[in-house]
């Protein structure tokens, strides 16, 4: 079993330190936003939430190539605690996109493309996590959830170009032009992405400690199994 | 014929195989023995290449499985527990199929034979769900042995059959040492004539424990319990005698009559026709599923026309919509059934077993699902033109209609292949499907909304790129993936 490491420790203080400095820039930091008001200020929360919700799942994309081409349990685990951690993150996305569209677009839910997209991500991760549930053996489970978190992230790149193809009401902060955004809410924005990318790390290796001590109870019953038979 | 050199196998923590060493020559018959759980059919299921192993190497007739998996396979037949047989076709529908999958010359003259060997002449055009236990046993032995293998493999292929059965396949299975065939056999029963004077190997919670002629009717059970009661202990005799190939009457066999193997590969393209023909024949036969799918549909139809009310503009409206749910509610319930047919045939075991590449497989029962969809399709489209009176006829809409088909047989062939293994598999396949399929499903509504506004498939713009997108991607990762969905 592993016990709690001095990068695990690094990582949690570093963690809580940088989001605590996060905090801090969204409301003393960053400016007013002239239209939307304080409510934008969720904004910073929003689109750090789904940047590492999104890149939680390309880590399960990744660790499920890995693991189809290694057959390692290391690549498996790690494809699934990512699912995990990144179906809380895109939770997130969802709960403040829709407390920040009833000020901004005055409903809390509209079918717009990228809002929807970021739905149909967390109905993925949602069936990728019950699919996991519902195989009996731990091998075909891997492999399973492998093939459907790689196809569930094809959907990805969709989601993240929709807005280009789709007519959308969303705000495009990011354009070709560069970013349409104030340097100190640029500065905001980038430590939020870290401040939550750091709670990510610190939670995956958590995630990942837990399913290794899963591992290991499981073979210390089968050895203890086999010496009682 | 068999060389197996340091095998073991994993499951998650659990070792089903410890350090397998085994060398079966040509023309010999070995008895593969053991309790419940010992590991034999997971050692029978790795030489078959239905299983990889964990570690070490696995020989047949000279060729490395791990390496080449389909030229070993051309050289291996395999009994399984379940017969591998697909219920809704004929016996020499079954046995035409794994002829076209093997690329075996001169089929019929081969089908003819082994059909009048096994005794099934006269019920050759009976569906194989009409015959008993014994009949499936006797037509699985004969899909076994088909393409000519030199080594055939049996797991307990005793189990279920009464007496007057198991002495029918007595017969085959001596008829086949006779004639110089390699066997290798799992069985429980030590005192069967096949069993008696043959070389018997038991094993005992992954390993082999014992390993010699079993000529003493009356001692070896006692030997047995000792064996497979106490801890494992070295092999009393050590495989290098498994050299000596012992027969029936424990001399060498003469291998003048040793089964010739067809080296030629066969084709891709007339695999996958074999398999898309298979399933439309298997259809026809039942017509279960196109008639669920097609009631379902226009169950759907007809309730989306209450529920919303559609008339007049509003229909123009919802149209698309309706069309697209009601595609997408039947195709998921055509998916299922289609694979749960597979699955529970042990059909997909039965490919798996062929040398066929695994995106045959994949492309095969694609279109096979395809087929079918669009069977339902040719139906419901004008049936939904004339109810909401909306030109869904044209060009356009049909070439929409078309492709959103083609990417959801794709996805949902390799989908309802996962959900088939799943625990609660009717519900699951609609929860890892739908999701998959929402930006496939808008983009199809949208498109099919803008060309019933009189737009031609030139005007969509992104909606058809979309589309296109869509299919390419969700095709590539099929392919990719699906030989991973049906491995064992």
């Amino acid at each position: 079993m592993r016990r709690k490491s001095l990068v695990d420790s690094i990582l949690i203080v570093l963690s809580v330190a940088v989001f605590l400095v996060a905090l801090g820039m969204v409301f003393f930091y960053a400016p007013r936003e002239a239209t939307m008001g304080e409510v934008q200020r969720i904004f910073y929360f929003h689109v750090a939430s789904a940047w590492v919700g999104f890149f939680g799942f390309f880590v399960t994309f990744v660790g499920g190539v890995g693991y189809l081409a290694t057959h390692n349990c290391r690549w498996d685990i790690l494809a699934f605690s990512s699912a995990e951690v990144g179906l809380v993150y895109i939770s997130m996305t969802l709960v403040t996109g829709m407390l920040w569209a009833k000020p901004a677009w005055g409903t809390y839910w509209t079918w717009e493309p990228r809002l929807t997209i970021s739905a149909v991500q967390w109905l993925l991760y949602v069936a990728y996590v019950m699919l996991r549930g519902s195989v009996l053996s731990p091998e075909r489970e891997a492999r399973f959830a492998a093939v459907y978190g790689i196809a569930a992230f094809v959907t990805v790149p969709l989601s993240w170009f929709a807005i280009r193809w789709w007519r959308t009401i969303h705000p495009q902060v990011i354009s070709s032009e560069g970013m349409a955004l104030a340097p100190r809410m640029i500065h905001t924005l980038f430590v939020s992405i870290a401040a939550f990318t750091l709670v990510y790390f610190a939670l995956l290796r958590q995630r990942i400690a837990l399913e290794q001590s899963r591992d290991h109870l499981a073979a210390l019953r089968l050895h203890d199994e086999a010496a009682t038979s | 014929m068999i060389e197996v050199n340091q095998l073991t196998k994993s499951f998650g923590p659990r070792r089903a195989l410890v350090g397998i060493d085994l060398c079966v020559a040509p023309g010999e018959c070995v008895v593969l023995c053991g309790p419940n759980g010992a590991g034999k059919t997971t050692l029978l299921r790795i030489l078959a290449t239905l299983a990889r192993p964990t570690s070490g190497t696995v020989r047949i007739a000279g060729v490395d499985t791990a390496k080449a998996g389909a030229d070993a396979r051309m050289k291996i037949g395999f009994l399984s527990h379940r017969t591998l047989l697909y219920d809704d076709l004929t016996a020499e529908q079954n046995l035409a199929f794994y002829a076209r999958m093997y690329a075996i010359p001169d089929a019929q003259t081969r089908i003819d034979a082994l059909l009048e060997r096994v005794e099934l002449t006269a019920r050759r055009h009976d569906l194989v769900r009409t015959y008993s236990r014994g009949m499936q046993q006797r037509l699985a032995v004969a899909r076994a042995v088909l393409h000519r293998p030199p080594l055939v493999l049996l797991d307990e292929p005793y189990t279920g059959l009464d007496p007057l059965a198991a002495d029918a396949l007595t017969a085959l299975l001596t008829d086949l040492t006779g004639e110089g065939g390699t066997l290798l056999l799992t069985s429980h029963n030590l005192q069967t004539d096949v069993t008696l004077n043959r070389r018997v190997v038991v094993l005992n919670r992954g390993r082999i424990v014992y390993d010699a002629p079993h000529a003493d009717a009356a001692t070896f059970p006692a030997l047995y319990r000792e064996l497979v009661g106490g801890e494992a202990v070295s092999p009393r005799h050590p495989a290098t005698n498994s050299q000596q190939p012992v027969s029936s009457n424990q001399q060498p066999t003469t291998n003048n009559q040793q089964p010739t193997t067809n080296n030629q590969h066969p084709n891709f393209f007339r695999q996958v026709w074999a398999i898309v023909a298979k399933d439309i024949a298997a259809e026809l036969h039942t017509r279960e599923i196109f008639s669920a799918m097609f009631v379902f549909a226009v169950l759907a139809l007809l309730i989306f026309s209450f529920a919303l009310d559609l008339r007049g503009a509003l229909a123009q409206t919802a149209a698309p919509g309706v069309l697209w749910a009601t595609i997408a509610f039947a195709g998921t319930l055509g998916l299922s059934r289609s694979m749960a047919r597979e699955q529970q045939t042990g059909g997909i075991e039965g490919l798996l077993l062929a040398p066929i590449d695994r995106a045959a497989i994949f492309f095969g029962k694609a279109l096979g699902n395809l087929a079918l969809m669009l069977a339902v399709e040719i139906v419901l489209i004008p049936l939904a033109t004339v109810m909401f009176d909306v030109a869904f006829l044209r060009g356009g809409v049909l070439l929409t209609v078309l492709l959103g088909t083609v990417a959801y047989a794709a996805v949902g062939t390799l989908l309802a292949a996962i959900a088939v293994h799943t625990r609660a598999r009717e519900v699951m396949l609609p929860i890892l499907l739908l999701p998959l399929l929402i930006p496939l499903l808008i983009t199809a509504v949208k498109a099919t909304g803008v060309l019933l506004e009189g737009a031609t498939w030139a005007e969509i713009g992104g909606w058809g790129q979309i589309l296109v997108v869509y299919n390419l991607l969700i095709i590539a990762v099929a392919l990719l993936t699906f030989g991973y969905v049906i491995e064992e």
